[in-house]
């Protein structure tokens, strides 16, 4: 009964570390695939990869959309960083996307007046953003999150937020400094070689465990044998 | 048996600066200080930690199982490695006990 019970925990304990192994393991194998450059999709409208009210896809986040619509407001959001670290405070406008919904725009890293008139943009779809960059106020954005637009408009909005790369206004190129980001990408903590020892120690914790019991019948064997 | 320890005390002492180098250095910097450059100066420091405890774990199976240590103590010794001074602790006791010829 109590070799049953030794030989249970010297499973469980031996599954739990060979886990762990593959764990570190395939965060080892996330982050290099996060160092692989980013592979630009076909440029699509937005209203095909989301819908208002409803969370992006996966599918969605990075992909470069068309739309068009009109302005309704535009907001500062400062504290933001760029692609190249520089904080920067951008300029951020709501569109009322043809076919229903609003969106918000980063438009540029300037000041610039809101266009009246047909909006058509072609810019990068992001994920919203979780963490403030700036205190909250009514006339700054203090993140880039749709859900701080409740309150101030009143028809549904798309999730997350496009990065203009182009804009034309009643079909004319509109000529803005526009804001430069890189593709979002996930964040795996840590470096692959310090994975790998951590899958090296792992599935040694796994061999240990199973050599325990046998060291440990030795040593008995041996303390009788000497009495 | 003076081999086995010699390998013990080494891999302690290297188990156990590795150790105080990621506690007191890798860890805050990482994440206490907002600082990539520095953060990317430290980067070696956690993944010599893991190859480094690997071997101590080696180490210290090797030189408790020739001293006939209980399972317990095996286990202690292996878990020293992982506190920054527990591994300096466990080497001080290995030399109290087993003197160099």
């Amino acid at each position: 009964m109590k070799k049953l019970g030794v030989g249970l925990v010297v499973l469980a304990l031996c599954g739990t570390f060979i886990r762990l192994g593959f764990w570190q393991l395939d965060r080892a194998a996330d982050l290099k695939e996060l160092q692989k450059p980013y592979v630009e999709q076909p440029v699509v409208p937005l209203t095909d990869i989301a819908q208002p009210s409803a969370n992006l896809s996966d599918q969605a986040i990075n992909r470069i959309v068309t739309m068009s619509g009109r302005y309704v407001l535009q907001l500062d959001a400062p504290g933001q960083k760029d692609k190249n670290g520089k904080v920067e405070t951008w300029l951020v406008g709501v569109l009322e996307v043809d076919g229903g919904g609003a969106i918000l725009v980063v438009r540029s890293n300037k000041s610039a007046e809101l266009p009246k008139g047909d909006v058509e943009i072609e810019g990068r779809l992001l994920v919203r953003q979780f963490e403030d960059r700036s205190a909250k106020s009514e006339s700054n954005l203090s993140r880039l999150d749709p859900s701080l637009l409740v309150g101030m408009y009143d028809l549904p909005i798309f999730d997350g937020y496009v990065v203009a790369m182009r804009e034309k206004v009643d079909g004319a190129e509109l000529v803005l400094p526009r804001v430069k980001v890189d593709p979002a990408r996930p964040s795996v903590p840590g470096y692959y070689w310090q994975h790998i020892s951590y899958v090296v120690i792992w599935w040694l914790m796994a061999l240990v465990v199973v050599f325990l019991p046998f060291y440990g019948r030795k040593r008995r064997s041996e303390i009788k044998g000497a009495a | 048996m003076n081999g086995v320890i010699k390998r013990y005390r080494v891999m302690a002492y290297a188990a156990g600066v590795m150790s105080l180098l990621l506690w007191f250095v890798e860890l805050p910097v990482v994440y206490l200080l907002d600082n990539p450059d520095l953060a990317s100066q430290v980067k070696w420091i956690p993944f010599v930690h893991g190859y480094v405890y690997a071997f101590y774990v080696l180490a210290a199976i090797h030189f408790t199982a020739r001293a006939r240590f209980t399972i317990k103590r095996m286990i202690l010794f292996i878990l020293a490695g992982t506190l920054p001074v527990a591994s300096f602790i466990a080497e001080r006791k290995v030399m109290r006990e087993f003197p160099l010829a």
